[in-house]
């Protein structure tokens, strides 16, 4: 935010740049009403006289007063006349909101102020009118008529513009995502070098890895390293460095501080971090409100204060009527386990120190592995977030299959030999995925979040409870091909998940680095679930990059022809007329065009027959492929019955012919299949769209 | 030979107590059902069998089939004959499909038609045009 003032500044635009921040200092909410329009003032006037060293002087309201230009001094001299009487008459809401009026003051006037609000989560440390400080500072903002960003804790800002805007927030949000690896190392590798740190390869990686990547955690443990004079060139000194900012550096006063604002009282405080360390050690993790409320012994209105603080910064989440405590910082979790201990219980503080010194020694290498195991995963949960009703060789699912037909083939001959199979998987539309912990904690305790993923979807992409599907997958480790025994135990891991969380349709797949041997194939097998090996892995990920591509093409493909008709008065005669130009112009035989008319003949009596259509018209593309002619005929409304989820089989295409049944209608769609060489129902949110290919040369 | 009844837009001629009926370009619901009511008219008025003439017809569709298939069911149960002739490769190969073939006999044009009904009939024999 800082920077974007600074970047705003020096480019003397329009628009005219305020930073402010609240802190702490401001004791009041009129203490931080009367910091803003300072500040507001200060850098109006520094902007208009383009000088930026007057941006950070300290002077009085007064002395702005006397530099503001002739075009802003008449409302500045209003304005400061106007918060003096207020605060005479001792109006501190008043006050408070003629403070926060100077940008749309200034904006009246012709200025164009870009507010840059930071910390807005102080705001309500610093109530002291009727109305929430936060909330007033939005409305501020948002009545100001120019760009403004506010910036603070996620939780407590979405509730504050939330409520400045009564719930119509138009606001944009801008989530700061945590950093990935390949940033946070950069910024440990920067920061080292403007504090002339030493590290090397290992402490920066040991540091990203701790810290999880944060900003705040990152340069807090290399200032340290700078104030000490301590070079981070082994685990040791990154650890002895780590501990210290733990137990009395900037990390430990920055947690202090947090929990000195939620719970004020020491008695109160030390309850706190009792529950709080408690509950984290559950397996489960979370805990009634109730018990909550027992165990702290406090008000109902003191408790929710202090629960909703925490939910503020983090530290624990309110859902329904349990509180899940903790984060997944391991900084977070270190310092809670290290005050636990001196003031629930009362270790002295040399041992609290050599332990959690020792623990992060020790723990150092594991957590190195963790993150070597999470880059060498091999990302279940992002395949099966990909998954899109792709039809997929069925061999790659199968590891015997797959071994049986295809191994030790050359890469060319086992695309060959995967375009060729005839056997496809149809993949479900996958709407949510996440690992297995975040559905069943206890899976933490056997395997690594980012190795066992639960996807729900939908087969062929038809939102019905008969196609809702749960994909459980899981990545085993095995040096050889996967045994039975191990086979059967993640099998059992993963049909209890489905239990525990009630999940109705299962699929599980299971995925072995060297796949699975005979025994373990059977019980798969037995079992109707999928086994693949790493290498089937890959080739399932490049299927669907192939198809994810395919599909980006479909929607931009130049070769196309697109005509809407309306249902009935036999206008399908119009759109098989004009399927037979575009058919002729690829030179179709006569037989061939006269089948694709047919086919779409049919496939626009059943849209007009079972659509129930609202628009009643019929949307048709052609797409013109150098050995292919794909049709798609889509229409809004009803999914015919007995279509719902069908891809080549009955519907209201059924298998009766006029031998074996006496119901003469419904034979379109087995027409079509007939004559087409290729027929399939894409998912659509309404309605139905049915794509058919002719090739020019069967294949 | 009388041409067909003006009220009647399906095209038909009788031969004694034979009729030609004659499908239009596009076989489908409506002009499907103008020939099975034609077909049962002529079948009302003592027809004793019955040529559906497929010459013009370019474009069938199920929903024309299955009421040809209505129009086997009402010549069979009146005990009379139907030909389908002049029917193209592509309408042939539909019929098939469909498994009308299995219920109808087909005759490569008119004359081929009367030809066989004249065989199972003798009375039709002397009839020609």
């Amino acid at each position: 935010m800082r920077q974007a003032y600074d970047e705003l500044f020096r480019e003397g635009g329009q628009a005219v740049p305020i930073y402010f921040a609240l802190t702490r200092n401001d004791k009041t909410a009129v203490g931080a009403a009367k910091h803003f329009l300072q500040t507001f003032l200060l850098q109006l006037v520094a902007f208009r006289r383009h000088d930026a060293s007057l941006a950070s002087a300290s002077l009085s309201i007064p002395d702005l007063l006397e530099l503001a230009p002739p075009g802003d001094y008449e409302w500045i001299e209003r304005l400061i006349e106007m918060t003096d009487r207020a605060r005479s008459a001792d109006d501190a809401r008043s006050f408070v909101r003629l403070c926060l009026s100077a940008p749309q003051r200034a904006a009246t006037m012709g200025a164009r102020p870009f507010i840059l609000l930071d910390g807005l989560e102080l705001a309500e440390r610093l109530n002291g009118v009727d109305v929430p400080l936060g909330t007033e500072i939005a409305q501020a903002m948002m009545h100001s008529g120019g760009p403004y960003v506010l910036a603070g804790l996620r939780r407590h800002l979405l509730d504050v513009v939330f409520s400045a805007r009564n719930g119509n927030d138009l606001a944009t949000s801008l989530r700061l995502e945590r950093l990935s690896d390949e940033d946070a190392r950069t910024m440990v590798e920067r920061l080292a070098r403007r504090n002339e740190v030493t590290i090397n390869d290992q402490t920066r990686d040991l540091i990203v890895q701790q810290t999880g990547g944060n900003p705040f955690y990152i340069t807090a443990l290399l200032r340290a390293a700078r104030e000490n004079q301590i070079a981070l060139t082994s685990f040791r000194n990154c650890q002895q460095l780590y501990v210290d900012e733990l137990m009395g550096g900037r990390i430990n006063r920055h947690f202090t501080s947090i929990l000195e604002e939620v719970a004020p009282s020491v008695a109160v405080r030390r309850s706190l971090i009792r529950v709080l360390y408690e509950s984290a050690q559950n397996e489960q993790g979370r805990a009634p409100v109730e018990t909550w409320r027992k165990r702290l012994n406090l008000e109902p209105e003191q408790f929710q204060k202090i629960i909703r603080q925490l939910h503020v910064h983090e530290l624990a989440s309110m859902n329904s009527n349990f509180i899940e405590a903790g984060n997944d910082s391991l900084v977070w979790s270190d310092y809670l386990r290290a005050r636990y201990r001196l003031e629930v219980g009362a270790e002295p503080r040399a041992l609290v120190v050599a332990d959690t010194l020792s623990e992060t020694l020790k723990r150092a290498p594991q957590t190195m592995a963790r993150h070597y195991r999470r880059e060498a995963a091999l990302g279940l949960r992002e395949l099966l977030e990909r998954f899109n009703c792709q039809r997929i060789p069925a061999s790659l699912f199968h590891y015997d299959r797959f071994s049986r037909t295809h191994k030790g083939m050359d890469t060319d001959e086992l695309m060959a030999a995967l375009d060729a199979e005839t056997d496809l998987v149809r993949l479900p539309q996958v709407v949510h995925s996440a690992s297995c912990a975040a559905f069943h904690p206890p899976m933490q305790q056997v395997c690594d979040e980012e190795r066992c993923a639960v996807a729900h979807g939908f087969d062929a992409g038809q939102y019905s409870d008969a196609n809702e599907v749960v994909w459980i997958a899981a990545e085993i480790e095995s040096k050889l091909e996967a045994g039975r025994g191990v086979t059967e135990i993640w099998c059992d891991r993963l049909m209890q998940v489905a239990r525990a969380c009630g999940f109705n349709r299962v699929r599980l797949w299971l995925v072995a680095p060297e796949g699975f041997n005979a025994d373990a194939t059977e019980l798969l097998n037995e079992r109707e679930a999928y086994g693949s090996s790493r290498q089937q892995l890959e080739l399932l990920t490049e299927r669907i990059s192939a198809a994810s591509a395919a599909m980006a093409r479909q929607e931009v493909a130049p070769d196309e022809f697109e005509m809407v008709i309306p249902m009935g008065d036999d206008t399908e005669l119009i759109a098989a007329h004009t399927v037979e130009q575009i058919a002729r112009r690829i030179n179709f035989q006569p037989e061939a065009i006269n089948q694709i008319k047919t086919a779409l003949v049919e496939a626009c009596i059943n849209a007009t027959e079972h659509s129930l259509s609202p628009d009643r018209k019929i949307y048709q593309r052609f797409r013109v492929e150098s050995d292919r002619l794909v049709v798609t005929v889509s229409s809004r409304g009803v999914i015919p019955p007995g279509l719902n989820g069908q891809n080549g089989v009955n519907g209201n295409g059924s298998e009766s012919t006029a031998e074996n049944s006496k119901e003469r209608r419904g034979w379109g769609l087995k027409l079509i299949r007939s004559l087409m060489d290729e027929v399939e129902f894409e998912r659509v949110d309404d309605g139905t769209r049915l794509r058919m290919t002719k090739f020019l040369h069967k294949p | 030979m009388a041409e067909s009844s003006t009220l009647s837009p399906v095209r038909s001629r009788s031969v004694g107590d034979l009729a030609v009926i004659y499908a239009g370009n596009y076989l489908n619901k409506l002009s499907g059902e103008r020939i099975e009511r034609e077909c049962r008219r002529q079948l009302d008025a003592g027809c004793r069998a019955l040529i559906i003439n497929f010459h013009e017809t370019e474009l069938v569709n199920s929903i024309g089939v299955s009421i040809l298939l209505g129009v086997i069911d009402a010549v069979e149960t009146t005990g009379a004959r139907l030909v389908f002739s002049d029917v193209n490769h592509q309408t042939v190969q539909l019929f098939e499909m469909l498994g009308l073939t299995r219920h109808v006999a087909l005759a490569k044009d008119e004359q081929e038609a009367l030809a066989t009904l004249s065989e199972f009939a003798p009375t039709l024999k002397a009839v020609g045009h």
